[in-house]
């Protein structure tokens, strides 16, 4: 399992080099303070500007399942980070690192994407920074 | 092994970027003998003398568009942009006309990291900005600002070289823009004056004076810097997905 690791260090450098931008202000929409960490299942994904959406099934510790929508940055991006729009698929499981909408509604944004099957970390390019 | 960790790297690289054109060597950009393009060689020149700007090019942070004055400096505000900004900061810059996708305007852009595409011609110097899908014209042809300008996205700009460096000066920008995220704000007199210098071939001066006695009891003057961003090329960028307004608190 080397691909992993190499893409998870492409990613890092380009990353590093230029960052996903945010159209809008992240502190109106999210909670730095609230941090959240989802592990669920791929519903769709939205790629397009100004901001990648993808929505994720998440079960909680009664069985309920909430559909979750996570911002991360714009495609072009990620594009030159190294995604496209066929890293993450509906179907994939993942786990999510993020922060909570402000508005207390199953929205988020996610600052890192790691695929279950394969621990491939998908860095997700947060809007967050501005 | 280091082959196959290259190989993977370049394959991974190529599958993603290639059907965008996001690995093409740009022409014309000198190489280092590894193929990297050299950003130290000197600043190119035209055919008739003088600086050559084209390429694609960006600010390598948000720093300078999340603020402006992020390195400190005093912003001399008068009353009433300092009421308009502590609105605007308390707000958490909530109605910032980007968040509508509205495009940015001429100092958020120059502060911009998204790229942009300048296209030079011996009268005009034209601004291709990825983001927004939008452009700007400078008119380098000689003629004058226009006396009262309908008041516009992107203002009225003119260009006149001082020695190397492109001096351009902007009116008629109306005030719904922002000059930075950070929502410092400005009226319809604000006169932009920009300074650009392509340092060599990778590396951009840019120097933005500020002068607008409504909002500033004088001007005041920012600097940073673009990088060239070589073997690249400008994406799609239509605001078609906005979901910001399903995110805000209900007590809007």
């Amino acid at each position: 399992m080397r691909t992993p690791t190499v893409l998870l260090l492409v990613l890092a450098l380009h990353v590093g080099a230029a960052p996903a931008l945010a159209h809008h202000s992240f502190a109106a929409e999210f909670d730095s303070k609230q941090p959240i960490k989802l592990t669920g299942t791929v519903t769709k994904v939205e790629w397009t500007n100004p901001h990648v959406w993808f929505y994720i099934d998440v079960k909680d510790e009664t069985g309920k399942v909430t559909n979750w929508g996570m911002e991360m940055g714009g495609p072009n991006g990620l594009l030159r980070a190294g995604w496209t729009r066929n890293s993450m698929k509906a179907g994939d499981e993942v786990t999510v690192d993020g922060f909570k909408a402000r508005s207390g509604r199953p929205l988020g944004n996610a600052t890192s994407v790691v695929l279950s099957s394969t621990g491939q970390k998908l860095f997700a390019a947060s809007s967050q920074g501005q | 092994m280091r082959v196959a960790l290259a190989s993977a790297v370049m394959l991974l690289v190529a599958s993603a970027a290639h059907a965008q054109w996001l690995n093409l060597p740009t022409p014309g950009v000198p190489r280092l003998p590894d193929g990297r393009a050299n950003l130290n060689a000197p600043a190119p020149k035209t055919t008739d003398g003088r600086p050559d700007f084209s390429g694609i090019w960006h600010a390598p942070s948000q720093k300078y568009l999340a603020n402006l004055a992020a390195d400190g400096i005093e912003v001399p505000m008068t009353p009433w942009a300092r009421e308009i900004f502590k609105q605007r900061t308390d707000s958490n810059g909530i109605d910032r006309p980007s968040a509508s996708c509205l495009p940015h305007s001429v100092t958020d852009f120059d502060a911009h990291n998204t790229p942009r595409k300048v296209l030079q011609s011996p009268g005009l110097i034209v601004m291709l900005y990825e983001g927004y899908h939008t452009f700007r014209q400078i008119f380098t042809d000689g003629r004058a600002l226009p006396k009262d300008p309908e008041p516009a996205w992107f203002g009225y700009s003119v260009g006149r070289w001082d020695g190397d460096t492109l001096v351009v000066d902007t009116t008629g920008i109306h005030e719904k823009t922002w000059l930075d995220d950070a929502g410092h704000p400005h009226g319809e007199a604000l006169h932009v004056i920009e300074r650009f210098r392509r340092v060599n071939f990778g590396r951009m001066d840019v120097q933005i004076t500020l002068d607008d006695p409504k909002a500033y009891t004088k001007p005041w003057t920012v600097a940073f810097q673009w990088e060239l961003m070589p073997d690249t090329e400008l994406l799609d960028w239509v605001c078609e997905n906005n979901k910001y307004f399903d995110v805000l608190p209900k007590d809007r």
